[in-house]
């Protein structure tokens, strides 16, 4: 791959189409407007269109080339201004791969490169499925044993790389075959898991938002329902209760359907993979996607139990990598608890930091869970006591809802509390958290690189503190929420033997 | 404190508590932080004394706005300096900055010298006149900063050479 390569001609039938796509709906917005008064403009602009995306789609594969050399993988793009990206082998920390429907059909891939070091990835639209995953395998293996394997040279320092030059994408990727060898599999899809999806209410949210832009859009249009009338006369004459009975079960119905069809849609043919070092996740029904992580990138893993993926036997894994764009990687949907665990246990070659009882803390945490939780509830109660003083109401709802909220908030102050704790399992730390959902991280404790114990002037009258774990991972940071300070101290000493111990006193206790 | 200490069992560290990390800040931060409080006591005064005279009835309304700016306001001036001047400490030792800040909320922030990326001094203007400057250290953790405020402009500048000679020894990507 020394020399320069062009992206597959076979481009040239998805550019022209992808960049209609881009262009014609932005148009067809703005010739609805003027189109509707004036047709004539339709016409000399339908030309206009279809000749500008021709144009524009077959640009990429005449100004887009790129190569390996020099232990760099170089991409020059561009038509007036050039633009050059170059990439170290060595920091290439990500290969995804990518193809539309479209880009099936027609046998292509889009491959993606992310490098960490800054948050743009080097995009190549669109190689040959052969091409790709030779480029794939060459940039993640470059240097490692799989080189070796392929009796390519590690690709550093010199311009001279022999092998590549010959492995072509007609020779098709040689290791390919090797890889079906080294591979193991973590997971395989099942259609069963789809069971999972409506109980995923953060898709609810984002389909709320979808629908509630349509209705805007509806709005916009000016559609207007004919028989709007008779429809309301309609429901006017049933039992109010009834027609919202009807809605209810009919979003119910809908919103499960709907998020079946997303989950499938996503998730279909999953297929986690380990391949020397590799984490391969291939997922897709239409659109087909691959990512690759390294897993000495991976530093931990969160396991999230919402309330009703709970109830239902679920939960979700994330893996916490450094140095990707997106740092908490979902590497499963919800899938069956049992199937999340094992998985994750892969991913750290550990089970036990999944097992490990986790130490609680205390009465006094308790005690502060109990009052965030009541306090978090307040404002239900003063917005009652605001409608009654402005609308000079009776004076028994604000007290009605404060002692409605009080068991609730006491619910989930218990269930709070049973979320709370902490762990050390061999080379792992776990942090408990979580109201309503149960969410378990685990951390190497060879990935945390700093301490901070934060204490508020109502943790220290109880002697607890806010322990967090600052790691280049994930989310940056675990956070270990009113834990007992000595029980802090000895827990992040114990983590990371030799950091702490030049600043460590003996407690009041010994 | 500066040798090392070989790894301790998982179930038995020698420790239940930390100790106050060595140093203090400048006597003078305490100087800026107060003229800092002092100054935006007054100016709130000043600018809320100016709506009093404009606004002619003194509605009760008034009054409670000036209760709930101006008295956080002057509890901070008055207090927080002293607090915070007994709260805020720092140390660097060959392997670890440790430092401790804040005064309602307090913060004990260690990052190891070997996870070090960027070590940053910062003046701003006030901070220049009472001859102060605060020292950055950040690691690969946006949550792992650790910042050394109130420091004497000189121990500012042979803190910031010491980390670097040390920093600058560890190879890795820090993460």
């Amino acid at each position: 791959m020394s020399e320069w390569q062009r992206l597959d001609p076979k481009i040239m039938v998805i550019g022209p189409i992808s960049a209609f796509r881009q262009f014609l709906l932005p148009s067809l917005i703005a010739l609805i407007g003027v189109g509707t008064q004036q047709p004539r403009w339709l016409l000399y602009a339908a030309p206009l269109i279809i000749l500008g995306s021709v144009g524009v789609g077959l640009l990429p594969w005449f100004t887009t080339r790129f190569r390996i050399a020099g232990g760099q993988l170089v991409v020059t793009t561009g038509l007036v201004s050039r633009k050059r990206l170059t990439a170290p082998l060595d920091r290439i920390r990500s290969v995804d791969l990518e193809a539309s429907l479209l880009h099936r059909v027609l046998g292509l891939q889009k491959v993606e490169v992310g490098t960490g070091v800054d948050d743009s990835m080097i995009e190549l639209n669109a190689l040959s499925v052969a091409q790709a995953e030779q480029l794939r395998s060459v940039l993640l293996h470059r240097g490692a044993e799989a080189v070796r394997g392929g009796a390519a040279p590690v690709p550093d320092a010199t311009t001279t790389e022999p092998d590549n030059g010959e492995a072509a994408p007609g020779h098709g990727a040689p290791s390919g075959h090797e890889a079906a060898a080294t591979e193991q599999v973590l997971a395989t899809f099942s259609p069963s898991w789809a069971r999972f999806a409506p109980l995923s209410l953060g898709r609810l949210a984002i389909a709320l938002g979808a629908l509630g832009a349509l209705w805007q859009f509806v709005g916009d249009v000016h559609i207007s329902l004919a028989r709007g009338d008779e429809l309301w006369e309609l429901v006017t004459g049933a039992s109010l209760v009834l027609v919202l009975l009807v809605l209810l079960v009919g979003a119910l119905v809908v919103w499960t359907v709907l998020s079946m069809v997303a989950f499938l849609v996503q998730w279909w043919n999953l297929r986690l993979v380990r391949d020397r070092e590799n984490l391969h996740l291939t997922r897709g029904l239409f659109t087909t996607t691959s990512t690759t992580i390294e897993e000495r990138r991976i530093r931990g893993v969160r396991l999230r139990e919402t309330a009703l993926l709970r109830l239902a036997g679920g939960g979700e894994a994330h893996a916490l990598a450094t140095g990707l764009e997106e740092s908490t990687y979902a590497v499963l949907p919800p899938t069956p608890i049992g199937v999340t665990t094992s998985v994750a246990a892969d991913i750290l070659g550990d089970r036990a930091p999944l097992a490990t009882e986790l130490r609680p803390h205390g009465d006094a945490a308790l005690r502060r869970c109990r009052t965030r939780n009541l306090l978090s509830l307040l404002p239900f109660a003063v917005v009652t006591l605001a409608l009654v003083l402005v609308s000079d109401g009776p004076w028994w709802p604000p007290l009605a809802v404060a002692v409605a909220l009080t068991p609730v908030g006491l619910l989930l102050a218990r269930s709070e509390y049973a979320h709370l704790g902490h762990a050390l399992a061999h080379r792992h730390l776990v942090a408990g958290s979580g109201i309503t959902a149960r969410t378990r991280t685990v951390l190497q404790t060879d990935g945390v690189i700093g301490w901070v114990f934060s204490q508020t002037w109502f943790q220290r009258r109880r002697g607890l503190a806010t322990l967090t774990a600052t790691t280049a991972a994930g989310s940056e940071k675990v956070t270990i929420r009113d834990i007992p300070l000595g029980d802090a101290v000895s827990f992040a000493g114990a983590a990371t033997p030799g950091m702490l111990e030049p600043f460590g006193r003996a407690g009041p206790t010994e | 404190m500066s040798d090392p200490v070989e790894p301790l069992p998982a179930d038995k560290p020698r420790f239940a508590l930390l100790r106050e990390p060595a140093n203090q800040v400048s006597p003078r931060a305490v100087t800026m932080w107060r003229t800092i409080a002092v100054t935006e006591l007054v100016v709130a005064a000043l600018v809320l004394g100016a709506v009093w005279l404009l606004v002619p009835a003194h509605p009760w309304w008034l009054v409670v706005i000036c209760a709930v700016v101006l008295l956080p306001l002057a509890v901070v001036a008055i207090w927080q300096p002293g607090i915070s001047n007994r709260i805020h400490r720092w140390e660097v030792t060959p392997g670890a900055v440790y430092t401790r800040s804040g005064w309602i909320t307090t913060r004990q922030r260690i990052a190891p010298l070997s996870r070090v990326q960027t070590v940053d001094t910062r003046q701003g203007p006030l901070m220049r006149v009472y001859g102060l400057a605060a020292v950055t250290i950040t690691t690969a953790s946006a949550a792992g900063a650790v910042e050394i405020q109130g420091l004497d402009a000189d121990v500012a500048r042979r803190v910031v050479a010491e980390l670097t000679e040390i920093t600058s020894a560890d190879e890795g990507d820090a993460t």
